[in-house]
């Protein structure tokens, strides 16, 4: 026996004999918030290389566009597939050009540098390689959009371009990330529950449903939680103030109940017969 | 902290759908009124004296001393492994044996031991053992003691299998090793202190396990016949009328029976949102839930017991009398409620203990219908066993021109009973 499994049972059985749930108070207190900074190389000022010409105008964020000859310039074309579990997956097929995360912020390089994703025109995340996925969580948190633009930039932020235009290329975000493909068929139940002060609502129920069916349960709460679905053993991380969705293939019979793990509340009951 | 009923177990047995209900209740409705009709008009059942007693050698065998020690040492080992599981081990039945051992193959496993082996936990019980050990060191008599009080009867084990049955269903976090811990070192310092006190009697009447075991065992086919102490082969019905008539029978009954019911209804959505938004919070809220379980079942029984009386006209034990008959519809119970979780949670536990870390419970091993047939088989088995055990005892008891009439309250209480149990599988 180790210390520390002695100390365990040691303090198990104090907190057995004397039910001091004071003992059991733990070390909360962590370290100052970590603060950001930017490795040598790195920022986000504009450093202007002699790659090309720098054009007055700019992406529309700011960024100048940086027009290079149409001959061997980079270009590119865009995959989007939704995930099986959550968002999309985005796949960029680059040509004429290099991901170069390691020398962003330095000084434009041909055909080197990152890609921006954008939503509606606006910027969504930076890409430092062709794969890229895309949670659901981020479109619904930028307000949701139907098109996915993707940019190409140099590792001064500059906008490559060709013809004063920036190279770029939008697809259109057609699916929702639950439905389309074969492999994830459209639910045939979806329930939609709040937590808002302790109360569930609708009130905790039983949702009937037929063995193989798929349910997707939306789930928003006030306080960042855990969701439990018993018996399928799904979990997910509820965010206060955000709507999480769980979709899930019934494949066991039985009763199964659906709950929250730190304020322990009954959702509702999955019947699968 | 978990919401679940039982601290254990990921899934519950789909509701009842009504047709089995009906069919269930049919039955059983049919069964009582043929009964009043049909059966014996003199008491058949002589639990004393009934029974065919096994081979010499076999009840040798099991009376040998070599068999008790082997029991007596593996009951001690099981509860070694439990303590130190919970002393050292993990949080959660997932990863740690302990909760599973106790809630799975200790409670529910008791049913079907004591069905097939008669009173088991009476060998295998940790604490007679080390009662027996701390005796034999003394050089005193393990039976030595004060005697115990007339009236105490089985009323300490009604209150255990409260406080037990308040634990698994009720209590915030049943599966936690320091809700465990708390409940089996409370049970051995009583038992212990109780033991040293009136010597190892105490056990036969306060012990919740002992007397639970006991109880069910009655309805085994294997038994000690009291008349001469011989292991003989009887039926079920004489194992019930040998059923002493001690005083705290009935509320022993009533707790397994309303612990039982409350589990049925804990599960419902209805009673969950009353529990989880009451302004009393949730484990008053529950536990007021399981006395009230637990009264009505007992308040139900004491009302058909006192007209049984004003009907008969004479019965000394009203209460008493019948209790025995209660035992199978409480068996019913306990089957349709545990079958499920006794044949995946019960390997489940068994895989953790031998190392697997949160393995995946087995499949239960019958189709949705098939344990819905079981469960209302069991609740109408249980019926009609307890309808035959309450009819022979009214016979016995009432005046010839009373026995039907005396017996019509019992017959609605049970009847009562068991479209009860059925409604709470609907539920």
């Amino acid at each position: 026996m180790n210390r520390r499994t002695a100390r365990t049972a040691f303090r198990r059985l104090t907190v057995a004999l004397l039910t001091a749930g004071a003992l059991m108070g733990g070390a909360g207190a962590c370290g100052g918030r970590a603060t950001t900074h930017h490795r040598p190389g790195t920022s986000h000022e504009q450093a202007v290389g002699s790659v090309g010409r720098l054009l007055a105008a700019d992406d529309g964020s700011g960024h100048r566009l940086r027009q290079v000859d149409a001959e061997g310039a980079p270009g590119l074309t865009v995959a989007v597939r939704p995930d099986s579990e959550d968002g999309w997956n985005v796949h960029l097929s680059v040509r004429n050009f290099r991901f170069t995360p390691d020398s962003v912020g330095g000084a434009a390089l041909p055909g080197r540098g990152h890609a921006l994703l954008l939503l509606d025109g606006h910027p969504l995340a930076r890409l430092y390689g062709p794969w890229y996925h895309l949670p659901g969580s981020l479109v619904r948190g930028a307000g949701g959009g139907r098109t996915l633009t993707a940019r190409l930039y140099a590792d001064d932020h500059t906008a490559w371009a060709v013809h004063s235009t920036p190279i770029q290329t939008t697809t259109r975000l057609t699916t929702t990330p639950s439905v389309g493909t074969p492999a994830e068929p459209r639910p045939d139940r979806t329930l939609e529950i709040v937590i808002s002060r302790g109360k569930v609502d609708p009130a905790p129920g039983r949702i009937e449903i037929k063995k193989g069916q798929r349910i997707e349960l939306r789930v928003r709460t006030d306080h960042a939680d855990t969701l439990h679905v018993h018996g399928y053993d799904r979990e997910a991380r509820l965010r206060a103030g955000r709507t999480t969705t769980v979709t899930l293939t019934a494949d066991r019979t039985g009763l199964f109940e659906v709950e929250t793990h730190e304020s322990a509340l009954l959702l509702t009951q999955l019947v699968v017969r | 902290m978990n919401v679940l009923a039982h601290g254990i177990g990921s899934q519950h047995d789909l509701p009842l759908s009504p047709f089995y209900a009906f069919a269930g209740a049919f039955a059983a409705l049919f069964v009582s009124f043929l009964a009043l009709g049909l059966l014996w008009s003199a008491s058949r059942f002589r639990g004393d004296r009934a029974g065919r007693p096994i081979p010499v050698a076999l009840e040798r065998l099991a009376d040998a001393r070599p068999t008790r020690m082997v029991a007596r040492v593996l009951g001690l080992a099981a509860a070694l492994f439990v303590l130190l599981h919970l002393l050292l081990g993990p949080n959660g039945p997932e990863h740690n044996p302990a909760a599973g051992s106790v809630y799975v193959l200790l409670w529910v496993g008791l049913v079907p031991a004591s069905l097939l082996l008669g009173p088991v936990w009476r060998l295998l019980n940790p604490l007679r053992t080390l009662h027996l050990v701390v005796c034999r060191a003394l050089g005193r008599d393990p039976a030595a003691g004060r005697p115990l009080p007339v009236h105490l009867g089985l009323w300490p084990a009604a209150a255990g299998l409260l406080a037990f049955t308040w634990l698994e269903l009720v209590s915030p976090d049943p599966a936690s090793s320091t809700a465990l811990l708390l409940f089996l070192v409370l049970h051995g310092v009583v038992h212990l202190t109780g033991a040293a006190r009136h010597g190892a009697r105490w056990f036969d009447h306060a012990d919740a396990f002992e007397v639970y075991s006991g109880l069910l065992a009655r309805m085994s086919p294997l038994g000690r016949r009291p008349a001469d102490r011989r292991l003989v082969l009887r039926s079920p019905f004489n194992g019930l009328d040998a059923v002493p008539q001690t005083p705290g029978l009935v509320a022993t009954v009533c707790v397994v029976l309303g612990s039982t019911a409350y589990d049925g209804f804990s599960d419902a959505p209805s009673w969950i949102t009353t529990v989880q938004t009451s302004p009393l919070g949730r484990t008053t809220a529950a536990t007021l839930g399981l006395f009230v379980a637990v009264a009505v079942v007992a308040t139900l029984y004491a009302l058909c017991a006192g007209a049984a009386r004003l009907i008969s006209g004479q019965l000394s034990h009203p209460l008493t009398a019948f209790a025995h008959s209660l035992v199978p519809i409480a068996l019913g119970y306990l089957v349709a409620h545990y079958f499920t979780l006794f044949v995946t949670e019960g390997p489940h536990t068994v895989m953790v203990a031998l190392g697997t870390d949160n393995p995946a419970p087995p499949e239960p091993p019958l189709a949705p219908g098939g344990i819905a047939t079981l469960q209302v088989a069991a609740i109408v088995i249980g019926h009609v066993l307890g309808v035959v055990a309450a009819h022979d005892r009214s016979v016995r008891l009432f005046p010839p021109a009373r026995a039907v009439a005396g017996q019509l309250p019992l017959l609605a209480l049970m009847v009562a009973y068991t479209i009860g149990g059925l409604t709470l599988l609907l539920a």
